[in-house]
């Protein structure tokens, strides 16, 4: 087990090195950094100062090389907009949106798991047509609409709901139910097929044979197998939803990283661009690896040697 | 069911705003509290509530002392300035000529400055005694002490000793807020200083809050979140009136958009039909296009009246603001009757203006009109009813309408042939100097004239403003190169001064400023 660990920490660091190669050079390719970084009223000259001060006047080679020097120690650079480290800038906010996320994620699984299974079981019948549909619904619904509309029924008109920032339970009910929607959707189709695979296989029609409640068919014998994919899949949702819960923090104004990350983006704040994308980058590692330990949790016949 | 949605809403809103304390919302958030690392709006807007410069715009554009009382030139490379006395920092110190000294110098030489378009000139600044402060420049720059509304004023001693990182930690100035917490780009929260040297703002505490989507800025200003909101967008104004509780506030602002075409390119200026011959080279094929344009059209459909028809490329506030300049008036017919005497006439009978082209051929008229469709109030729908004016006379128009960081690389390597943009600065002098100005070889005049307008006459004047250190005679020269460049030559087709806006929750006074800073100090109490 702890030389499996070791194996995986040294597949993440290896991993982390080449996007970060990746995105270095990818940097590169987006042109000239100081057309977003400077104002527009500074001379050329004064233009190239500055293009100096942030170290971008070096050939990109030495650039690189210094950027890796400094990776390796763990030191990601200073913003050029604000002059605080990178890493300190996205880690502030990793917590807000880690906490959005953890919300949407605990909602999407809260109502898609047993949607699914209901759907599964009354296959065919009304309510399964009708949760299909309504899945349809969720997962075509764009976000920003979702966001927009929830903000102005329970914002404006109700008043019930404040509409931006993440301080109290409250602030939390709209951005998180506008991420989940997708995914309960999402959740739903994917027990609802994996479930009714399992329902069809020999050893549920054996437990059934024996005379065993539906109920401990569905759920301790079926659901246990249609697991391990439903897992797989809301890791990689949490995944996706840390890095990409980007237009929810924007209508909700939310402090999260994805909005940092999509402000340096456009003003081409490079040392915040990399470090966002090594902390998404790790967070994958890390996900992908719990996944793969819960699976040995839920499936006994997986062990990690 | 409803009734109780609005009285929550009633009572939820007093939980929020109301009382002492003012939440403002603005569109974008500061990046940074070093108040020389980044020139830009919204960064600078959050800074003017703790640090103060030694002068400062006021609304009707005419430069003001604040931390300074008075700035007069011994010769034309030295300002002798005088502090304001009895100012105190955050901190309780007294601020001397040598903070003052300490940060002009800071501001013109940090090698991350971004201030030095305005302070870069400056060599030296030393204290001569407690209240003087001598500013020496390396060539003369008669515009100094409007230029010193960027080198805001910090403690040198508590700089000194916190370092850079501790100052971005907990900043002091000597403004009318004093920093309290923030997260970058998110939020600051300030308390008012009660020491403040000036008139002490309304309101005690202070939240400015960055939030990017239009939507919810105004359903926060309805629901009693937020007090002042800015950029509300046109389709909101009658929501946010309808509602009775707050109101939209405009003030016509300095940011002017504009319409810039090819002045270098006989043949293969690269939105025409290939081989056409380049038509704008002869102001009078622009006069031409400037009187297709209904700008007035534009202004009421377009932009909800949330703009304001420009006369000239320089706004009223501005410096070097001729009255004698006007539009050329609206005047389809009289446009192509220009094109057509000028031989671009439609001979094969297909409806279309014709260009000839190098090996005597004719193609139809065709044109790409270039604007970005993220940078200024709805960029992309001027193109387009730009385009469908200019097919009314004949010309083929079609848009092209890009994302801001394609479309300014694409402009600066002149991948255009006419093109929509947008420029805005208080300051005539670099207006001119960047938009009016050829190109040199240096890179000093002329950055932004990507249409690569030139006349030598004009730059003679503009370099003469640029040197005279007499205010109605700099104004006098200003005037006559932009009636030059904008009568004579048509450098340029104004449109429109963008409003600059705000929603204001009834029982706050409070309007916009024309150089888009938005500060809560200004707001007042009904």
């Amino acid at each position: 087990m702890l030389r499996y660990l070791l194996v995986r920490t040294a597949q993440t660091v290896f991993a982390v090195f080449v996007v970060a190669t990746l995105i270095f050079l990818g940097l590169q390719l987006t042109g000239d950094p100081m057309e977003n970084l400077a104002p527009p009223d500074m001379s050329a000259a004064q233009v190239e100062e500055l293009r100096k001060a942030y170290g971008l006047d070096r050939p990109v080679y030495v650039q690189y090389l210094r950027f890796m020097g400094h990776l390796a120690q763990g030191d990601l650079g200073i913003s050029f907009l604000s002059g605080e480290p990178a890493l300190r800038l996205i880690l502030q906010r990793f917590p807000t949106t880690l906490k959005l996320v953890l919300a949407a994620l605990f909602i999407a699984v809260f109502f898609g798991l047993p949607m699914g299974v209901g759907a599964a079981v009354r296959a065919d019948t009304l309510t399964d047509r009708t949760l299909r549909f309504l899945s349809v619904l969720g997962i075509s619904a764009p976000t920003f609409w979702i966001g927009i509309m929830l903000i102005l029924i329970f914002s404006v008109n109700l008043g019930w709901l404040p509409s931006s920032g993440l301080s109290s339970w409250k602030h939390y009910l709209m951005p998180a139910f506008t991420l989940s929607l997708y995914r309960i959707a999402l959740f739903l189709r994917m027990v609802r097929s994996t479930m009714l695979d399992v329902l069809n296989q020999d050893f549920i029609r054996t437990a059934r044979a024996k005379g065993l409640m539906e109920r401990v068919v569905v759920y301790k014998h079926a659901l246990r197998n249609a697991l391990i994919p439903f897992i797989t899949v809301a890791g990689l949702q949490f995944g996706h939803l840390m890095a990409g819960a980007v237009v929810t923090e924007k209508i909700f104004a939310i402090p999260g990283m994805n909005r940092l990350a999509l402000d340096a983006l456009y003003s081409d704040d490079r040392p915040v661009i990399i470090a966002f994308i090594i902390v998404v980058a790790v967070l994958f590692a890390v996900v992908n690896l719990v996944v793969d330990l819960f699976y040995a949790i839920i499936d006994p016949r997986v062990r990690y040697a | 069911m409803k009734r109780i949605g609005i009285l929550l809403a009633f009572v939820s809103a007093l939980a929020f705003a109301g009382g002492d304390q003012l939440v403002v919302a603005y569109q974008g958030g500061a990046v940074t509290l070093d108040p020389h690392l980044r020139n830009e709006t919204t960064t600078l807007s959050w800074q003017h509530h703790i640090f103060e410069t030694p002068f400062f715009y006021d609304r009707e554009g005419k430069v003001v002392p604040v931390l300074a009382t008075s700035i007069e030139n011994t010769d034309p490379n030295t300002w002798i300035l005088k502090v304001r006395s009895g100012v105190k920092f955050h901190d309780g110190t007294t601020m001397t000529a040598e903070d003052v000294a300490y940060s002009i110098l800071r501001a013109a030489t940090h090698p991350k400055s971004q201030m030095k378009a305005y302070v870069g000139k400056v060599v030296s600044a030393r204290a001569l005694d407690e209240v003087t402060v001598e500013i020496k420049t390396k060539v003369p720059d008669p515009l100094l002490p409007a230029h010193l509304d960027h080198a805001a004023v910090i403690p040198k001693a508590y700089m000194e000793k916190v370092g850079e990182e501790g100052f971005q930690k907990h900043p002091i100035g000597t403004g009318p807020y004093k920093f309290v917490d923030w997260l970058n780009a998110d939020h600051l929260t300030l308390e008012r200083f009660e020491d403040y040297w000036g008139p002490k703002p309304d309101f005690a505490k202070v939240v400015l809050k960055n939030i990017p989507q239009g939507a919810t800025r105004v359903a926060g200003l309805l629901s009693g979140e937020i007090d002042i909101a800015e950029k509300v967008l046109p389709q909101d104004f009658a929501r946010v009136e309808r509602s009775g509780r707050a109101t939209v506030k405009q003030t016509p602002g300095v940011r002017i958009i504009y319409v810039a075409m090819d002045y270098w390119r006989e043949y293969g200026s690269e939105g025409l039909p290939e081989g056409a011959k380049n038509p704008f080279l002869d102001p009078a094929a622009r006069k031409a296009v400037y009187m297709a344009i209904d700008e007035e059209a534009i202004v009421k459909k377009i932009m909800g009246g949330a703009a304001t028809v420009a006369q000239q490329f320089l706004a009223p506030v501005h410096e070097g603001y001729s009255p004698k300049i006007k539009r050329f008036p609206y005047d389809p017919e009289g446009a192509r009757k220009i094109l057509e005497d000028l031989g671009y006439g439609d001979k094969d009978g297909d409806g279309w203006l014709e260009l000839p082209t190098k090996d005597g051929k004719r193609v139809p008229f065709e044109l790409r009109i270039d604007a970005p469709n993220d940078r200024y109030l709805n960029d992309a729908q001027i193109a387009q009813a730009m385009a469908s004016m200019l097919r009314k006379i004949g010309i083929k128009a079609e848009v092209n309408a890009v994302p801001k960081k394609v479309f300014f690389p694409n402009m600066t390597k002149g991948h255009f042939t006419l093109y929509i943009a947008g420029w805005g600065s208080m300051d005539s002098i670099n207006t001119m100097l960047s938009m009016f100005h050829s190109k040199d070889p240096e890179g000093l005049y002329g950055r932004f004239n990507r249409q690569r307008y030139h006349n030598p006459e004009v730059d003679a004047l503009i370099e003469k403003a640029a040197s005279t250190f007499d205010p109605t005679e700099r104004d006098a020269l200003l005037q006559q190169a932009m009636e030059i460049a904008m009568v004579q030559d048509v450098a340029y087709i104004p449109l429109h001064y963008e409003n600059v806006i705000a929603g204001v929750a009834k029982g706050i006074d409070f309007s916009p400023r024309p150089d888009e800073y938005l500060h809560a100090f200004e707001a007042k109490k009904q």
